[in-house]
């Protein structure tokens, strides 16, 4: 067990690895002074004096190789450079940002698996019965309709014409927690709609192909109630897909909540990485990046794990 | 065409109407997308207008239809670009593995370590926003999964027959590729594809959404969308009309996706759940008969009994009898129905067969009688585990991998008696002890793959007799094992039969060595019938059916000298014979065993066999 966490960690490291290289090499490789850019406002040219002065600051004379070590060592200390907008450490917005994205895919998560489970579940006891047509349909529905459509739609609906909730915005827990609550309620909704679909039609899928095995039959043999053998038997053996792609599509959140945060004015992590690309800020852009593709990796590694512990068969297997 | 062809239809009618509208679009009668009508902005519909006009006054309708001309050319040109490049890097690498593999597919799958949006996002805003951009960017991102799917389906061809024939006869590596594995690993791709254009389609609304694609005026249904959210309290039916466009056509294709992968493989439809599942009564519980049990009254007769699927009958007019403390055997080939029977006497016939007929008459534990046949899942699910239980055939996917080995003898016990924790586990270590797994203590909180082959069939075992059954029944017990934990496994049922005189077995095999260890009675099954029946020494010492016989002479040590193969093989349930179902392998056969059925004979007292000629039997 302890050998398979090891080789997946190393695996993992090496990945992020790969991923900080390329992101580096992608923005420093592409045409584009971000320092004439900084400089220059609207259609007026910047000074070339002050260019030339402003990338000697920042460091943007040196060798590629150089600045490619320099970066690498500053990551490795906790150090993500300061932006060139601001001059504020890289890693501070980071650390303001990243929970409240957290909160958005937590809480979609939640919605997901707390109804996706016992929904899928329904749909593949009942399988080619009404309600599974009526779940499996709403599944594809909901998988096909983009979160900004959803969003906007949910705008439409529960702000615009109900008055129920807030259209949007932020407001730190600190300061009105029931206010930011309700604010979170509609962004999460919305992401958890998408993964509910997900979740609901894995673990369809997932019950089917378990209800299938030799092992229900001797549950059933054994003279164990309905609920019973669902329990411990079926849907805790369906599970270990399931959450497989949960962890999976939670890694993609990380930096899929782009539209999300963008519809609703919630100051995540993403929106954050989109007006920092705009603004070809590489100490930002390559900051945010690796942290999403090191969060990434890392959540398949837990999901790894995680299944290792559910299925004492797989790191036996893979050993 | 099958059912789940014509389920194609559907989808492929709303993407074709689709289509044919974006691609006609140049030719149809509509409005000028960027003629601005700005007295008449956010106008509602109307006979120039069908959809009303957006908020510089433009047709609605006509930006819907040139939007998705915009939406779909993007989408499907990534698709197909992606699915070029990704098929050849996942052909390559499948079918040279090493260095190629590592070259190609696992390179690409970089990429797949960047979340999606993230990844698009970063190309547009280097590249710039745009349509060419936006299908670099969805081609890039696409690539890995074509490459990933290809490379799985190619690994699989590659290990075929005629794959390696033609690599034998020294066919150039790129001649394969193309004209051998491409059509082989077709269908992933198709499927792959659909769901790509699918998933293409939300990225690019998206971004064109965030104003970092489509570039206006071109019109898209993101950037309606986009431009309809901040018009939405005047104007919501312009949110609503693009919004229904994208989503349709984005369902459209993944319902496409579906049936495309039920219809090209088939496994993957598995038949209705399970019916036993769903809280319905399947017959009206048949009221325990008379308690009028003699001292000698069997423990389970079972008399005329049937299964069928639909019309097929695969088991017919069985009748058997189990006293207590007595072993039947019950022998037969593959498809005789000797499992099914089996299974009919618990409840856990698969979903698509019923008892059709017959029935099955059990003496309880408290004297009365009861008919199985007759008993709902409920009424059976009381008996089943305590009174009768059953031992499966393969104990490796018969055990629980995700539980320990104490929990599921454990449930057993707790189905049906209320214990106190401690009496339970103590009663768990007793019991695994008593069936020879050593250490039990420890090996109660083993999984089932730390376990041997011999050792889980034990375990097993040891959940079979956890409450003390009345009736044993132990579907091939030995047939998944080797020879000598065979031997041990059939050491412990006698040992078993030793320790509790009472409890009758049926013990279903095809191997008649082990009959004549453990028996003491055998019924031969052919084709879905008892052809005959009677004490197993009486049996193997003078068979009265040819078909035992046959069977007697084909086993290698049985006794006999010469060493027969049957001819022929057992009838499908579609074409059964008229008469005898035996008799086109048979060597006694005359004319009317091939035009009507034999009655049971009795040759003795408690001898039955299905043949007109037994006589002449040797």
């Amino acid at each position: 067990m302890l050998r398979y966490i090891a080789l997946r960690s190393l695996v993992a490291l090496f990945l992020v690895w790969v991923v900080v290289t390329i992101v580096f090499l992608l923005l420093h490789l592409i045409p584009g002074d971000p320092a004439e850019l900084l400089l220059s406002q609207g259609s007026i040219a910047a000074d070339p004096q002050a260019v030339a002065a402003l990338r000697e600051k920042m460091g943007l004379n040196a060798p590629l190789w150089q600045q490619y070590l320099s970066h690498m060592a500053g990551v490795l200390s906790g150090d993500l450079g300061a932006s060139f907008r601001d001059g504020a450490p890289v890693v501070d917005q980071i650390a303001l940002r990243l929970p409240r994205t957290f909160e958005v895919i937590l809480g979609a998560a939640l919605i997901a698996t707390g109804l996706g489970v016992p929904l899928g579940t329904w749909a593949a006891i009942r399988a080619d019965g009404k309600a599974d047509a009526v779940i499996s349909f709403f599944a594809s529905a909901a998988l096909s309709t983009p979160v900004f459509v959803v969003g906007s739609v949910v705008i439409l609906l529960f702000a615009q014409q109900l008055r129920w909730l807030p259209a949007g915005g932020f407001v730190p827990f600190s300061e009105d927690p029931v206010e930011h609550l309700k604010l979170l309620l509609l962004p999460a909704g919305t992401v958890g709609l998408a993964l509910l679909a997900v979740i609901t039609r894995m673990s369809r899928a997932s019950v089917l192909e378990v209800l299938q095995r030799d092992y229900v039959r001797t549950a059933r043999a054994k003279g164990l109630r309905r609920g019973t053998i669902l329990r411990r038997h079926v849907v805790r053996n369906a599970l270990i897909p399931v959450l497989t792609v949960l962890g999976l599509e939670m890694g993609t959140l990380i930096g899929g909540t782009v539209l999300v945060e963008f519809v609703f004015n919630w100051p995540g992590l993403s929106g954050y990485l989109v007006s920092a690309v705009d603004a070809r800020d590489y100490p930002e852009v390559v900051g945010i990046v690796m942290t999403i593709s090191i969060l990434f990796v890392f959540l398949n590694l837990v999901v790894d794990v995680i299944n290792a512990l559910l299925d004492p068969r797989i790191s036996l297997e893979t050993s | 065409m099958s059912p789940a062809a014509r389920k194609l239809i559907l989808p492929a009618t709303i993407i074709a109407l689709i289509v044919l509208t974006v691609l006609a679009a140049p030719l149809l009668p509509l409005a000028d997308v960027r003629a601005m009508d700005i007295p008449h902005r956010f106008a509602g519909p109307s006979g120039a207008h069908w959809l009303g006009q957006d908020e510089f006054g433009r047709d609605v309708l006509a930006r819907l239809i040139w939007g998705g001309q915009a939406s779909l050319f993007i989408a499907v040109g990534s698709a197909l670009a992606a699915a070029v490049i990704g098929a050849a890097l996942g052909l390559l690498g499948g079918y040279f593995r090493g260095v190629v593999e590592l070259l190609t597919v696992r390179a690409a799958e970089i990429i797949l370590c960047l979340p999606p949006l993230l990844l698009a996002l970063l190309v547009v805003t280097i590249l710039g926003a745009g349509t060419w951009p936006l299908i670099l960017a969805l081609t890039i991102l696409y690539t890995p999964n074509y490459a990933r799917v290809v490379y799985a389906a190619t690994q699989q061809v590659r290990g075929l027959d005629f794959v390696t024939a033609q690599r034998a006869m020294g066919t150039h590596p790129l001649t394969i590729l193309v004209r051998t594995i491409l059509p082989n690993v077709m269908p992933p791709l198709l499927v792959q594809m659909s769901l790509v254009i699918a998933s293409a389609m939300v990225i690019e609304s998206g971004l064109s959404f965030l104003g970092l694609g489509v570039v206006p005026p071109t019109p898209s249904w993101g950037l309606m969308i986009r431009a309809a959210r901040s018009a939405m309290e005047v104007a919501p039916m312009l949110l609503v009309w693009p919004s229904l466009a994208l989503a349709g056509t984005i369902l459209a294709f993944n319902l496409l996706c579906d049936r495309l992968q039920s219809a090209l493989d088939p496994r993957s439809i598995t038949a209705g759940g399970a019916l036993w599942l769903r809280p319905r009564a399947r017959r009206a519980t048949a009221a325990a008969m008379a308690a009028a049990a003699a001292d000698k009254a069997p423990l389970l007769e079972i008399g005329e009994l049937s299964v069928a699927v639909r019309e097929l009958e695969l088991v017919r007019r069985v009748s058997l009898t189990v006293r207590p403390g007595e072993t039947l055997a019950l022998v037969g080939e593959s498809g005789s129905g000797k499992t099914l029977t089996g299974l009919a006497m618990t409840g856990l016939l698969p979903d698509a067969l019923h008892v059709t007929g017959g029935k099955a008459l059990y003496a309880r534990r408290d004297g009365g009688r009861i008919d199985l046949a007759a008993l709902d899942e409920d009424g059976i699910r009381r008996l089943r585990g305590d009174e009768i239980s059953m031992v499966f055939q393969d104990a490796a996917a018969a055990l629980n991998p995700v539980l320990r080995i104490g929990d599921q003898v454990a449930e057993a016990i707790r189905a049906h008696h209320a214990l106190d924790a401690a009496t339970l586990q103590n009663r768990v270590v007793d019991l695994l002890r008593h069936v020879g797994i050593p250490d039990p203590e420890r090996r109660a909180r083993a999984y089932p793959h730390e376990l041997s082959g011999g050792q889980r069939q034990r375990a097993m075992i040891a959940v079979a007799i956890a409450n003390n059954p009345r009736l044993l029944i132990a579907d091939e017990p030995t047939t998944a094992l080797d020879p000598t934990i065979q031997a041990q496994i059939l050491q412990l049922f006698a040992q078993l039969k030793r320790d509790t005189p009472e409890m009758g077995m049926i013990f279903v095999t095809h191997d008649l060595a082990v009959v004549a260890e453990i028996a003491d009675r055998v019924a031969v099954m052919y084709a879905g019938e008892v052809v005959e029946e009677g004490p197993v020494s009486e049996i193997f010492a003078r068979p009265h059916h040819p078909y035992t016989a046959a069977l007697i002479a084909s086993v290698p040590e049985g006794g006999s000298e010469r060493l027969v193969a049957i001819p022929g093989a057992v009838p499908s349930p579609h074409a059964m014979p008229q008469g005898c179902r035996f008799a086109p392998r048979c060597a006694h056969a005359e004319a009317r065993c091939g035009e009507s059925v034999p009655e049971i004979a009795r040759p003795a007292a408690d001898r039955i066999t299905r043949c007109f000629r037994w006589e002449e039997v040797a």
